[in-house]
C-alpha cells in the first residue's frame, strides 16, 4: 500500500514537472513573438554557447570518431570488410553520435552555466527587479538563449560530424592503409541527405531540452547559493536523461516513417 | 482617495499563513514605515503591492485599479509607477551601472541615448553618485550598491517608491546617508513612499507615520511620537529590542 502511494506520488511528480516545462516552452514561444526584438543579446548568446564550446566539442568528437574506427576495423578485419568503415563511421556520427555528444557537452557546460546564472539571479531578487522594471523575465532570459541554442546546436553538431568523420580517416588512412579516396568516396556514397537532415532534427530538439530545463531549474532556485548549486546539478542531471530519452524516440520515429 | 490601499489581504506561502488580513492605506505624499521582526512578511507585504506576488484572497487597489486582476502590458505601466529597492539591492551582475540605472528607459522608452545618459546622471547625482557609470556591480561597496539600486529605482520617475529594509548590513553612518536620502527623495520629488524596516532609528528619522506588522496583521498605526510612547505590550518589546516580553512569551523564537 505504501508503496503504491509513493509511486503514485512520484509519478504525480514527474508530471508536474513536464507541466510546468511545457509551460514555459509555450510562454517562450509566446514572448518570442512580442516586439521589441533585440539582435544583441542573442548575438551574445550565441557566442557564448556556440563559438566558445567548440573547442571542447572538437575533442569529444574526434576521440569519438577515433574509437569507433578502430573498434569496427577489429570486427571488419576478420572478414576483410574494413572498407566498410567508412561508410559506417559516417552514419552514427551523423545519425547518433554527433547529436548526442554535442547535446551532452552542450548540456554539462552551456546547460550548467545557464542554470547558476540565471538561479543566481532568483535567490539575488534580479528576477523580481526584472518584473518590478516591468520587463518580462521570460522574455528578457529565457527567448534569447533559448534562439541562441536552437541555432547553434545544429552548427555545433554538423561541426561535430565532420570533425568525427576526420578523426575516422584519419585512423583508416594512416593505421589501416585504406586507400584516400576510396574511403572518401564510401564516405559520402552511404551519407543520403536524409541522414543529416535526421541529426539536425535531433540537434533542435535537444536544443530546447537543454535551454528550457536550464532555464526552469534556474527560475525555480531557491536557498541561496546552496541552493543554486542544487539547481545546477539537477539541470545538468534533467537535460542528459532527457536527451538520451528523446534520442531513442526520435530515432524510432525516424526508423518508422522511413 | 488615497494614493494606495490593502484590502484584508491573507497569503499562505509554502503552507504557512503569512499575510493574515492585512488592511492598509497609504495617503499621497506620505512616508509610511513599516516595522516588525525579522520573517513576519514585510518583503512579501510590499511584493504584493508592486504585483510580484499575488494574494490569495483580498485586494490591493494603486490609483483605483486592482493590482491583481490587472495583466500584460497594463501591469508594466503600473509597475513603472513604483520604485523598488530590493533588500540586497538586486543590481544586474552583467550589466554596468549605466545599464543597470537606465535599465527601464533602456528597455521601454522612446528616448534616444542623449537623453537617457542625461537622465541616469541625474538620477546617479540624486544619489550622490558620479563617475562611476562605467563599473560593474561586483566592484560597488554595499552602500554604494544601495545607491545605485535607489538611483534605478528613481529613474523613470515613478510616484510610489518602496524600500525593502534600505539600512539593513550598511554602517551606521552609510545607514544614516541612505536615511538622509530616503528623506530627500521624499521631499525633492514629492513621492510616496513605503519602507520596510525593523532598524527603530531609521523608522523615527524618515516615518511620517509608522504601522507595525506581527502575526500576518498591522496590530499599531501612529506617528513616531505615538509609536514611541504606545502602550501595547508588543510594540514597546519590538522598539525597545527587549528580549522577555509577550512577543517572546509563549513561542519559540522563529
Ligand atoms: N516564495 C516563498 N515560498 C515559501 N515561503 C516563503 C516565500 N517567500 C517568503 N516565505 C516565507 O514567508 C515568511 C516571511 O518572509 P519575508 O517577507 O521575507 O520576511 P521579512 O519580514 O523578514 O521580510 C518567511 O517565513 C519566509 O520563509
Ligand atoms: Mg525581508
Amino acid at each position: 500500500m505504501e508503496t503504491v502511494k509513493r509511486f503514485f506520488a512520484r509519478a504525480r511528480c514527474f508530471f508536474e514537472y513536464f507541466g510546468s516545462l511545457s509551460l514555459l516552452f509555450l510562454r517562450t514561444i509566446g514572448q518570442m513573438f512580442v516586439p521589441p526584438f533585440k539582435w544583441r543579446p542573442l548575438i551574445q548568446q550565441m557566442d557564448t554557447v556556440g563559438v566558445n564550446s567548440s573547442p571542447i566539442v572538437f575533442l569529444t568528437s574526434f576521440f569519438a570518431g577515433v574509437v569507433l574506427a578502430l573498434q569496427m576495423a577489429y570486427t571488419l578485419k576478420k572478414m576483410s570488410a574494413e572498407i566498410y568503415i567508412a561508410s559506417l563511421v559516417s552514419l552514427s556520427m551523423c545519425r547518433e553520435l554527433g547529436p548526442v555528444f554535442t547535446a551532452l557537452v552542450v548540456a554539462a557546460r552551456v546547460g550548467a552555466s545557464i542554470t547558476a546564472e540565471v538561479g543566481t539571479m532568483k535567490v539575488t531578487e534580479q528576477i523580481d527587479a526584472l518584473e518590478t522594471l516591468a520587463t518580462n523575465p521570460v522574455k528578457y532570459l529565457v527567448v534569447p538563449r533559448f534562439l541562441a541554442l536552437l541555432v547553434m546546436l545544429p552548427l555545433l553538431t554538423v561541426y561535430a560530424d565532420a570533425v568525427g568523420i576526420i578523426g575516422g580517416f584519419i585512423v583508416s588512412v594512416y593505421n589501416l592503409n585504406i586507400p584516400v579516396f576510396l574511403y572518401i568516396k564510401k564516405t559520402f556514397d552511404v551519407l543520403a541527405y536524409k541522414d543529416v537532415f535526421t541529426g539536425l532534427i535531433k540537434a533542435m530538439s535537444f536544443a530546447a531540452v537543454i535551454s528550457l530545463v536550464a532555464c526552469h531549474e534556474g527560475m525555480n532556485t531557491r536557498g541561496g547559493a546552496e541552493g543554486v548549486g542544487r539547481a545546477t546539478t539537477r539541470s545538468v542531471v534533467f537535460s542528459c536523461m532527457l536527451i538520451f530519452a528523446a534520442n531513442a524516440f526520435l530515432t524510432a520515429l525516424f526508423y518508422f516513417i522511413k | 482617495m488615497s494614493m494606495l490601499e490593502v484590502r484584508e489581504v491573507h497569503k499562505t506561502l509554502g503552507g504557512r499563513p503569512v499575510l493574515r488580513g492585512v488592511n492598509l492605506r497609504v495617503e499621497k505624499g506620505e512616508t509610511l514605515v513599516i516595522i516588525g521582526r525579522s520573517g513576519c512578511g514585510k518583503s512579501v507585504l510590499l511584493k504584493h503591492l508592486i504585483g510580484l506576488l499575488r494574494p490569495d484572497s483580498g485586494a490591493i487597489i494603486v490609483d483605483g485599479q486592482d493590482v491583481a486582476q490587472v495583466r500584460g502590458h497594463d501591469l508594466g505601466a503600473l509597475r513603472l509607477k513604483f520604485g523598488m529597492l530590493f533588500q540586497g539591492a538586486a543590481l544586474f551582475d552583467s550589466l554596468n551601472v549605466f545599464e543597470n540605472v537606465g535599465f527601464a528607459l533602456l528597455e521601454h522608452s522612446r528616448l534616444d541615448i542623449v537623453q537617457i545618459r542625461e537622465r541616469v546622471s541625474r538620477a546617479l547625482q540624486s544619489v550622490d553618485l558620479e563617475n562611476i557609470q562605467q563599473m560593474y556591480p561586483a566592484d560597488l561597496s554595499g552602500g554604494m550598491r544601495k545607491r545605485v539600486g535607489l538611483a534605478r529605482a528613481i529613474c523613470n520617475n515613478p510616484q510610489i517608491i518602496l524600500y525593502d529594509e534600505p539600512t539593513t548590513g550598511l554602517d551606521p553612518i552609510m545607514s544614516d546617508m541612505i536615511n538622509d536620502l530616503i528623506i530627500r527623495m521624499h521631499r525633492q520629488l514629492g513621492v510616496t513612499s513605503i519602507v520596510v524596516t525593523h532598524d527603530m532609528k531609521s523608522a523615527y528619522k524618515v516615518g511620517t507615520r509608522i504601522v507595525m506588522l506581527y502575526e500576518g496583521k498591522i496590530i499599531a498605526e501612529g506617528t513616531p511620537q505615538e509609536i514611541e510612547q504606545t502602550a501595547d505590550p508588543v510594540v514597546r518589546q519590538f522598539i525597545t529590542g527587549a528580549a522577555q516580553g509577550p512577543i517572546t512569551a509563549n513561542r519559540n523564537i522563529e
